[in-house]
């Protein structure tokens, strides 16, 4: 009879999974029919706001009582979500006046759960509230936010810091995430700088002085960020790829960099990667395959027909890619089609009828 | 004296049975409460972070190779590939392998996206039969490529998927299903989450009465045909009890061939695909981890809750017998062949609860089902059974398994916002019943004889009649 109370048990117990299921389905009603009531109250006090100009005392007052509430901060950014499109410029004028409230704000969310506490960074990054603004309360408990082991805090919290523009904040969380070594993926993090809206100069600056004392993984991020931000580091680039204490990594994103931005010193050093790579370095040949494309010249074609022939898969399709966007036709390249090398051949041939396919693919349309 | 001595022995026989069916059966109700438990507060957790923003909100787009293994697939193929092309995703490629179809598959993809024939050089990482002809176009939103190849089976074709394919990740799918529109951004948030992960497993629902557009569920019903609806009901169960529990401690063995992303280059050294099995999905997950914890590489898979396939569910009962004849088999030979895992302190708890749990509830339960019924059977005969007892007893099970059923149905839906009718609540409460006293036991019956001549079927795709999917 100890099996059947057993099984009663947990009977009673998904019985009451079910009632639970219900009750959330009305629970959730409610808190939808909350909000749009909240919402409401809302919509006429932002036009009273919008209508006179300003964001008065009496209405940060009200706003700091209501907002502290994570249902009416849900509320709060549906009701600016839905009048945005009507009045960009006077909303916008608006969001500008609610700095001291997010203020506020920002203290009494750091003592919230996780989940919660995440809601806030993504309101200030959604408004681009306090942009331009360095409000050290806000960018403080954004800081503490980066500490957090979950990673929508961590990334809410530097999306914000991004969108309020002060580098030595953002140097600060980045140091951060490398010292906590929480994973961060790096595509996050130089993404996330692409949106920096402060000055963008004095980061990179700041990035580069901080640069050293960075881990190998986050130097490969800053690098990332300034290959998809600008030609602007070749030089630093050039004596970072070429400094002795540099590892693998660092050295393949340098080419990277220095195969996205033309930077004539670069090039002797990367014919000599091209040269040099032997079978177990085959991530610097095929790496430079691709990066020589940024260098047309007849080197540059003697060098890729070379690694046409390497024994690696990925050095050949880099090199074949490379001589296609060089501009190379099928007559230029009859040294290869002839020659003994087969899957030279093959591979280049492939690459010559998918160009030929896409351009009698686009003359038809 | 001799009859009450062998009456004796067979009373001593059956009390023995009947304390192991106990075990057993605390066992299951344990495991499926606990898992239905934590499988449902999860799905909650998921839904109250992603209204709270808890969620990566750009578009990282991480480059994904999507891998459409076809044979026979000229129904269901190019409404497929258009369904594909409509995701909301940026960078990836799709490549539908046809494993030498006997029907127009290829003609049909030609002649619906306009691809041209192609020389392409194809590096072997992974051995699989050679390609006959290969056409791309690169007219369409992504890279599509077709790759007709002499016919080699499944895992052969999803191997040569591998060896064509340009990006670092991989999803293999089904040419009878549809993505989500969101479902490759959903799938690739592990990713984002974790350097260690190799493999993320997706959610794969019956689209048996949805109606679909670009993507989108623009209309749910439950399905007409009842075997349709109770596995409905079973998908939603399974996906929930056991999968989302073992993902917790990294003890996941299966992610389903209808949906499943993996990293190219671990798979890649882990040998591919195994030809030889019926089940290459699971064994490709069983093979991963032991391959990782032999070789010492960190390693995680994981399951994404909220990337949604739609599947089609055999609406025939002697499809779904023979779908569900192959699972076993697959199932058998994977653990078969990774046996060396079970109690092996090395595995950690995939080889302790997982592999256990797969043992003696997925693979042996058949079998252990209809010994129980015959014992009952002989223990009635020989008037040794208390029959309303019984009757109570399974009656309790059956209440039992409808409300955790139901459980998980509930929380699917309302989880992922469904709206279902009235009616077909009604008709959920009402067929779990039934799932649950017939159609177990039918299948319970299918899977015990699953072994009887499965050599001939070696590389057999295991055919089901397919039906063109309701997109829009």
């Amino acid at each position: 009879m100890k099996v059947e109370i057993l099984i009663y048990a947990y009977l009673a117990v998904c019985a009451s999974m079910i009632a639970f299921n219900i009750a959330c389905f009305f629970v959730f009603r409610r808190k939808d029919k909350k909000i749009d009531t909240c919402k409401t109250d809302f919509t006429d006090e932002i036009k009273r706001c919008i209508e006179s100009n300003e964001v008065d005392e009496q209405h940060r007052k009200y706003l700091f009582k209501k907002l502290r509430r994570i249902n009416n901060l849900m509320a709060f950014d549906k009701t600016l979500e839905e009048l945005y499109p009507e009045n960009p410029e006077k909303i916008r004028r608006y969001i500008e006046g609610l700095s001291p409230v997010f203020v506020y704000l920002s203290l009494e969310y750091l003592k919230k759960n996780k989940l919660q506490a995440a809601y806030f960074p993504y309101i200030i990054k959604k408004y681009r509230i306090c942009s331009g603004q360095n409000i050290s309360i806000i960018t403080d408990a954004m800081l503490m936010l980066v500490r957090d082991p979950s990673l929508y805090c961590r990334e809410n919290a530097m999306q914000a810091l991004n969108v309020i523009g002060d580098a030595a904040s953002v140097i600060k969380a980045l140091r951060i995430i490398d010292e906590y070594g929480y994973y961060h993926h790096s595509k996050l993090i130089s993404d996330g700088l692409l949106e920096f809206s402060g000055d963008k100069e004095r980061l990179s600056d700041m990035l580069w002085r901080e640069f050293p004392n960075f881990s190998e993984k986050m130097q490969v991020t800053v690098l990332d960020y300034f290959r998809f931000s600008s030609g602007d580091h070749s030089e630093q680039i050039l004596r970072l790829l070429t400094s002795e204490n540099r590892t693998d990594e660092i050295a393949y994103s340098c080419i990277r960099y220095l195969g996205k931005y033309h930077y004539e010193p670069a090039y002797p050093y990367l014919l000599d990667f091209a040269e040099a790579s032997d079978e177990i370095h085959w991530e610097y040949a095929a790496i430079t395959a691709t990066a020589l494309a940024c260098y047309p010249c007849k080197k540059t074609e003697e060098a890729l027909k070379a690694l046409l022939h390497s024994k690696n898969w990925y050095v050949r399709y880099n090199a074949s890619q490379s001589l296609d966007c060089l501009g190379f036709d099928y007559t230029d390249l009859i040294d290869i089609f002839e020659g003994d090398d087969r899957y030279a051949g093959e591979i280049m041939r492939y690459r010559l009828d998918q160009k030929k396919m896409k351009e009698k693919e686009t003359s038809a349309v | 004296m001799m009859n009450d001595q062998v009456f004796e022995i067979i009373k001593a026989v059956l009390d023995g049975i009947n304390i192991f069916f106990i075990v057993y059966m605390i066992g299951y109700s344990s495991f499926l409460f606990l898992a239905v438990v934590i499988g449902s507060s999860e799905l909650y957790s998921k839904k109250q972070q992603e209204k709270l923003k808890n969620t990566l909100l750009r578009d990282y787009y991480i480059p994904v190779s999507i891998i459409v293994p076809a044979y026979n697939e000229e129904v269901t193929v190019v409404e497929t590939v258009k369904s594909l092309l409509a995701l909301e995703y940026k960078l990836y490629e799709i490549i539908i392998v046809d494993d030498g179809s006997k029907d127009s598959t290829s003609k049909k993809l030609i002649e619906a996206f306009n691809m041209q024939p192609i020389r392409r050089p194809i590096q072997r990482k992974i051995p699989c039969q050679p390609e006959e002809f290969i056409y791309e176009t690169a007219m369409q939103k992504v890279p599509l490529t077709l790759i007709r190849k002499k016919n080699g089976g499944k895992a052969d074709s999803l191997n040569m998927g591998i060896n064509a394919c340009r990006y670092p990740y991989f999803i293999c799918m089904d040419a009878d299903s549809v993505l989500q529109h969101d479902s490759l951004s959903r799938i690739v948030r592990p990713l984002l989450e974790n350097e260690n992960v190799v493999a993320v497993g997706g959610v794969v629902r019956p689209c048996n009465g949805a109606e679909l557009e670009r993507g989108k569920v623009k209309k749910y019903k439950f399905p007409i045909n009842i075997l349709a609806c109770m596995q409905v009901l079973e998908y939603d169960r399974s996906f929930l009890a056991s999968r989302i529990l073992f993902d917790k401690f990294n003890g996941s063995l299966i992610i389903s061939g209808a949906f499943g992303l993996f990293k190219k280059d671990t798979v890649v050294e882990a040998g591919g695909y195994d030809h030889s099995t019926m089940g290459e999905d699971m064994e490709l997950v069983v093979k991963l981890h032991e391959y990782c914890v032999v070789n010492d590489i960190p390693y995680c898979i994981k399951y994404a809750t909220d990337a949604i396939c739609w599947s089609q569910a055999p609406e025939r009962l002697r499809d779904l017998c023979k779908q569900r004849k192959r699972w076993h088999l697959g199932l058998f030979q994977s653990m078969w062949k990774h046996r060396i895992m079970l109690f092996n302190p090395k595995f950690g708890l995939v080889g302790i609860i997982s592999y256990f749990y797969f043992l003696v509830y997925e693979l042996l339960s058949p079998f252990i089902e209809i010994f129980g019924v015959a014992s009952m059977l002989v223990a009635f005969a020989i008037d040794l059974i208390n029959v309303p007892f019984m009757l109570l007893f399974f009656l309790i099970y059956a209440v039992f398994g409808c409300v955790l059923t139901l459980t998980a149905f509930f929380a699917r839906t309302q989880t992922i916002d469904l709206k279902i009718s009235p009616g077909d609540i009604a008709k959920a409460v009402s067929l779990c019943f039934f799932e649950i006293c017939v159609l177990r036991f039918v299948l319970a019956f299918v899977r015990a004889t699953a072994f009887v001549g499965y050599k001939k079927k070696k590389l057999n795709w295991g055919r089901i009649e397919r039906k063109k999917i309701n997109i829009q």
